[in-house]
């Protein structure tokens, strides 16, 4: 039986690792293909692939809008997670669990409706426009998951900062939300990526060369693997590296935080 | 400030980007899926109101149809069948691997959240290279073994996207049966294995009654989030060849954006918000009762 599960191990491993190791290894090969193989050792794709992608500019695109998400994300999530964690009204539950439901429903099903919205209101290619979007995207979910972390924080601690004359909002920022630390860590991890990796609506929302960020470049680099021009492997195996660092890293880092609140459904 | 007050303004912001991003666009779909709205040109803003018009024509369209049937093969196929029955197996193994000390369930955990998190499009690029016909490593080491190249995107495009979506998610179901197992105390297990119950018996007499609603949620989370699938298909097939992995949501975009009809493409969405609707509302039911 042990070496049953070891043999399963092994074809997990295999299934799983093949495409990340065709990927690395070809992000590091002279003259990468689409087959696996020992590289031809070379640190250069890197550097050309910043050339030929005009990466920085992108970069500096894709670093402002993430950024700028996640501290907005940060601070609405904060104030509004902690106001529904407090507040005591009729349509509470309601209202949660019509998060759960904006949560549960794809956004590639209003991905039509959500263009002409955007139209519209002249939010396309623009700042504000994605940044507004990468927010209440993720809304829902994180708001649902700081209320449990609020949840557990007991009143008296506001109330001894309001006697000391503290605000509403100072005793929050002051004494609330140090505590509950931990929370804010994943919140910032999780809204930082979901717009860093964000690549399906904007698809939709940018078309100005000057409003591209990162995943939309990289499609475009990777949209000529149908066959229309030779793929350089080599160069976009480079590019998904890019893209996937900061995933890995920030993943990595807030792991044990995510594990265990990532999934909802399995809160205890 | 009254706190009632400052509890209010509190969460007003969240309501209002939620009903920006959220609510706003329902309504519009809604709206423009009765007009023949298009994309670019002159019907983008002179349009008509077309009635049920667009509704009619989606019902009688063969197109709507096959891409419905590919979201139920490949919801079927890619969540119910695989990341279902995988993740669960997974996490049975990596549970077995814990309690006796056997190496690897470190890596088999962490490769499988890898590609997880992995952003979509590159698991997109990934696997279009997997498949490649000419240099693919899949039909590579079919050379090597002497077979027959495949043409996998070409002749069975549907099974290809739904072996990489299974790839990319299986990760999720995982990390719920992970954590549900953990939930069940592990003198029941060894209480029945003391009166004669085998492995399989266990997994049917303990584990199933005790998960049966993490089992339902989990279901209803993979299929929702399936049936949404846009961006891997289409950065492998872009819903093709033909109409072979078009799936609903490929087949609004398509509309919309290929065939520039905006208000047709809503009709789509409506159709496509509709489905969810009930899905959440069984969802949200199972969730309340536990």
């Amino acid at each position: 039986m042990k070496f049953l599960v070891f043999i399963s191990f092994i074809l997990i491993i295999i299934f799983f690792g093949i495409p990340f190791l065709w990927l690395y290894l070809s992000a590091f090969d002279k003259e990468a293909s689409a087959f696996i193989k020992m590289p031809n050792f070379t640190l250069s794709n890197f550097i050309e692939a910043f050339r030929e992608y005009n990466f920085t500019r992108y970069l500096i695109n894709s670093s402002l809008v993430a950024t700028i998400t996640m501290i907005l994300t940060i601070l609405i999530v904060a104030v509004s997670s902690y106001s529904i964690s407090r507040i005591k009204w009729r349509y509470k539950n309601a209202f949660l669990y019509s998060l759960l439901l904006f949560h549960s429903i794809p956004l590639s099903t209003t991905m039509v409706p959500i263009y002409g919205i955007m139209k519209i209101l002249h939010l396309r290619n623009s700042y504000l426009g994605l940044i507004l979007v990468y927010t209440a995207m993720q809304l829902p979910f994180l708001i649902w998951l700081m209320k449990g972390f609020f949840d557990t924080i007991p009143e008296e601690l506001e109330e001894a900062a309001w006697i000391d004359g503290c605000t509403y909002l100072k005793a929050l920022f002051k004494v609330v939300l140090p505590v509950s630390l931990p929370g804010i860590l994943v919140v910032s991890a999780l809204s930082f990526l979901g717009a860093w990796g964000e690549s399906m609506l904007i698809l939709i929302l940018v078309d100005s060369e000057k409003m591209k960020t990162v995943p939309l470049v990289f499609y475009e680099a990777m949209r000529t693997v149908g066959g229309y021009m030779e793929v350089r492997y080599e160069l976009v195996s480079a590019f998904a590296i890019l893209f996937q660092i900061p995933v890995v890293i920030l993943f990595i880092l807030s792991r044990k935080l995510l594990a265990t609140s990532i999934v909802p459904g399995v809160e205890r | 400030m009254k706190r009632s007050q400052f509890l209010i303004l509190g969460f007003l912001p969240a309501i209002l980007l939620m009903i920006f991003l959220f609510v706003l666009p329902s309504l519009w779909g809604i709206y423009s899926s009765f007009t023949n709205m298009a994309l670019l040109g002159k019907e983008a803003a002179n349009f008509q109101f077309l009635g049920l018009e667009n509704y009619i024509k989606l019902f009688k369209d063969s197109a709507f149809y096959t891409s419905f049937f590919n979201t139920i093969y490949f919801v079927i196929g890619s969540a119910l069948i695989g990341q279902f029955l995988l993740g669960l197996i997974i996490a049975l193994l990596i549970n077995y691997a814990e309690r006796r000390k056997i190496p690897g369930r470190g890596i088999v955990y962490g490769i499988v959240l890898l590609a997880w998190i992995n952003p979509t499009l590159i698991a997109g690029f990934q696997w279009s290279a997997m498949y490649d016909y000419y240099y693919g490593t899949l039909n590579t080491f079919l050379k090597f073994l002497g077979l027959p190249k495949i043409n996998w995107l070409g002749s069975m495009p549907m099974l290809s996207v739904i072996v990489a979506n299974i790839w990319r998610g299986t990760a999720f179901t995982m990390l719920i049966w992970l954590s549900a197992l953990k939930t069940i105390p592990i003198e029941l297990y060894e209480a029945s294995k003391i009166d004669g119950a085998n492995a399989f018996n266990r997994f049917r007499y303990i584990t199933v009654p005790m998960l049966r609603d993490i089992i339902t949620v989990n279901l209803i989370q993979i299929t929702m989030a399936t049936m949404g699938a846009f961006l891997l298909i289409w950065a492998i097939t872009s819903g093709g060849p033909g109409l072979k992995t078009t799936t609903l949501s490929l087949f609004a975009y398509r509309t919309a954006f290929e065939s520039y009809r905006l208000g047709y493409g809503s009709a789509i969405a409506v159709i496509m918000l509709f489905l969810n609707l009930i899905f959440g509302v069984i969802y949200i039911r199972l969730f309340r009762r536990r």
